[in-house]
């Protein structure tokens, strides 16, 4: 399955590159090429997708437009400021951002027009010429598999594992939960991360949901037979992690690996980059890591830069 | 009148030698009192305790509620606890009380709903214990949250030792604590609300005294217009990371002296139980009442030990 959708992309990735090399030769200026706007970016990605592009759902330019002149793209998982200030660092101007600007799903802004912090970000976007396009629904839904799956499997080496007819299944080597949570530390880069179940506990059937999960879906899977153990981003603590903790005093072995948001989703946008740079050539593409927001008491650290 | 709605009780399962049905439990307020003596089924103290809560009736949006078990049932004693949880319930039902007041949810999810549970194994067997030891469960949230003064609160602050510090005391939301920093304050809160992975937003270094609090699920806006206020550090229960947590790393990243604390959603209020247990006393003699401290589920990889109970 990954096999394939490598080799689809790698001849769509030609077929743009030839079509790129031909509008400038035309044009006999390579001047040109600082002209791609963000709106023919996403023109490509609405015809690299490989599914359908809906209207609706929450994707669309929080900063900027179609117009915004880019320089360079950077993938990100969440539009922090750290992740504006990071973009233009790698010069960077046009951000394609897995997550709001704004601090709510759908970007909403009918509370926020007057607050302190959301002037100042904008300020800071326009003053650079950025654009920001948030990204959420059309990169899950990504054809054939899911690209924050792909990016996020491939990150913890474990896209071999991967079930052909539901990537969100893996089957794994056996190993204890203790040791399945330190190869997720390590690999994803993760500070933060909580656990639930035996750390002694063998599991080997591993059901992903990066990012948000939580209700009786994820209670109606972990009751079924091919799951031992659910990693997700986050949940609320009294809807999943409260069922997992209770599936366990029911007798049941079953153990459960709460990430974080951030770093469950963010290695499937640096796949966004790679995917990305496959079609877009003109200019450079990068992945941009973000800054996990906490820390545990056991472990202050002080990663967040307080300078605009 | 109390909203309690038992109507819409969780069917619960067929009761040997009891009604089943609320039908058969004497009607609220109808004599039995605290001056009788003899078994009191559960149904006359959970009116008691909406009645005397002083909380106004949500006719349209509550989620109080009987969540389990029969409400004829006589009551040997009751339990106060956050969430129901399994270990929650072993834990009164060892402790011989079959009553359990609960702040927030018995079935995973917001609204307790049982839509898909049906064929649940896990599901079957939590009702399973709670009829075999006829647990009754009755959620009393939004009474909670409505009471005059706030019991979660209330108790959060005593639980902390911060009740002198209270810019209000009979609102106590927000506190002006001794100068300490930012990790200083996260150390002493994992200790004291006994939260061991309990996660921070900010500078471990910055200057922390003015401190506001949103115990339990704290929404978007009700915690970004907190931390827009004068204070340096937000304490919540829970709230999701695209929005306050990262409303907060954004204030940081441009020079504010901000920081956000995420407790856990158990112990962001759970010591209001144990308040709220101590004011049950006030109204109710005839049985025990006792306060249930909840296990935290997770640990981390700083302490990778499970306190969950894994047999029933």
């Amino acid at each position: 399955m990954e096999g394939k959708h490598a080799t689809g992309l790698s001849r769509r990735s030609i077929l743009a590159a030839g079509a790129a090399g031909a509008g400038l030769a035309a044009a006999g200026t390579p001047a040109l090429a600082a002209t791609l706007t963000a709106g023919e970016i996403l023109d490509r990605m609405k015809q690299n997708v490989g599914g359908p592009w809906r209207d609706g759902g929450v994707d669309h330019f929080t900063v900027g437009g179609p117009e915004t002149v880019v320089l360079g793209v950077s993938t990100v998982m969440m539009c922090t400021f750290d992740a504006l200030k990071d973009s233009l660092k790698a010069g960077c101007n046009m951000v394609i951002s897995h997550e709001p600007t704004y601090w709510s799903h759908p970007d909403r802004l009918d509370d926020i027009r007057e607050d302190p912090l959301y002037k100042i970000k904008l300020d800071y976007v326009t003053r650079n010429n950025m654009a920001v396009y948030h990204c959420h629904d059309h990169w899950h839904g990504l054809r054939p598999i899911d690209g924050i799956h792909v990016g996020e499997a491939a990150q913890l080496g474990w896209t071999q594992y991967m079930h052909k007819d539901n990537p969100r299944f893996y089957t794994l080597p056996s190993m204890t939960l203790l040791d399945m949570a330190k190869h997720i530390q390590s690999t994803l880069d993760v500070r933060t991360m909580r656990i639930v179940g035996d750390p002694a506990m063998t599991v080997s059937k591993m059901y992903a949901s990066y990012g948000n999960f939580g209700g009786i879906t994820g209670a109606s899977i972990l009751d079924g037979p091919d799951c031992d153990v659910m990693v997700i981003g986050e949940a609320q603590d009294w809807d999943l992690p409260m069922y997992v903790q209770d599936t366990m005093t029911a007798g049941n072995k079953k153990a459960f690996i709460m990430i974080g948001h951030d770093k469950s989703e963010q290695w499937g946008m640096k796949y966004f980059a790679e995917w990305l740079s496959g079609f877009v050539k003109e200019i450079p593409c990068k992945f941009v890591p973000i800054i996990e927001p906490y820390w545990n008491p056991e472990k202050p650290v002080m990663e967040i830069n307080t300078k605009i | 009148m109390a909203d309690i709605r038992i109507a819409q009780a969780a069917p619960a399962a067929p009761a040997a030698g009891r009604g089943a049905a609320p039908a058969n439990a004497p009607p609220p307020g109808s004599g039995r009192g605290p001056a009788h003596t003899g078994p009191v089924p559960a149904l006359e103290f959970i009116t008691r305790i909406a009645q005397r809560s002083g909380a106004p009736t949500r006719p349209i949006l509550t989620l109080d509620r009987v969540v389990a078990g029969n409400v004829t049932s006589d009551v040997t004693g009751i339990a106060c606890m956050a969430l129901a949880t399994f270990d929650g319930l072993k834990a009164a039902a060892a402790a011989g009380r079959n009553l359990v007041i609960v702040l927030e949810d018995t079935w995973w999810s917001d609204n307790d709903d049982l839509q898909r549970l049906e064929g649940n194994s896990t599901y079957k067997a939590k009702r399973a214990f709670i009829h075999d030891h006829n647990l009754v469960v009755a959620r009393f949230g939004d009474h909670i949250a409505d009471m005059k003064p706030n019991p979660i609160a209330m108790g959060m602050a005593q639980q902390l030792g911060w009740e002198a510090y209270a810019a209000d005391k009979a609102n106590p939301v927000r506190f002006n604590i001794p100068p300490t920093n930012l990790l200083a304050l996260t150390q002493s809160l994992s200790r004291t609300l006994g939260s061991r992975t309990l996660r921070a937003v900010g500078d471990p270094r910055l200057p922390v005294s003015k401190v506001g609090v949103i115990w339990g699920n704290a929404n978007q806006l009700p915690s970004i217009n907190l931390l827009n206020s004068d204070i340096d550090t937000l304490l919540v229960g829970y709230t999701h990371e695209w929005e306050a947590v990262m409303y907060a790393q954004d204030q940081v990243a441009v020079g504010m002296k901000k920081s956000l604390i995420s407790l856990g959603q158990a112990a962001g209020e759970q010591a209001g139980m144990k308040y709220f247990a101590t004011w049950l006393k006030g109204i109710i003699d005839e049985v025990p009442v006792d306060y249930v401290p909840l296990v935290e589920p997770y640990w981390n990889l700083n302490q990778p030990t499970n306190l969950v109970s894994t047999r029933i």
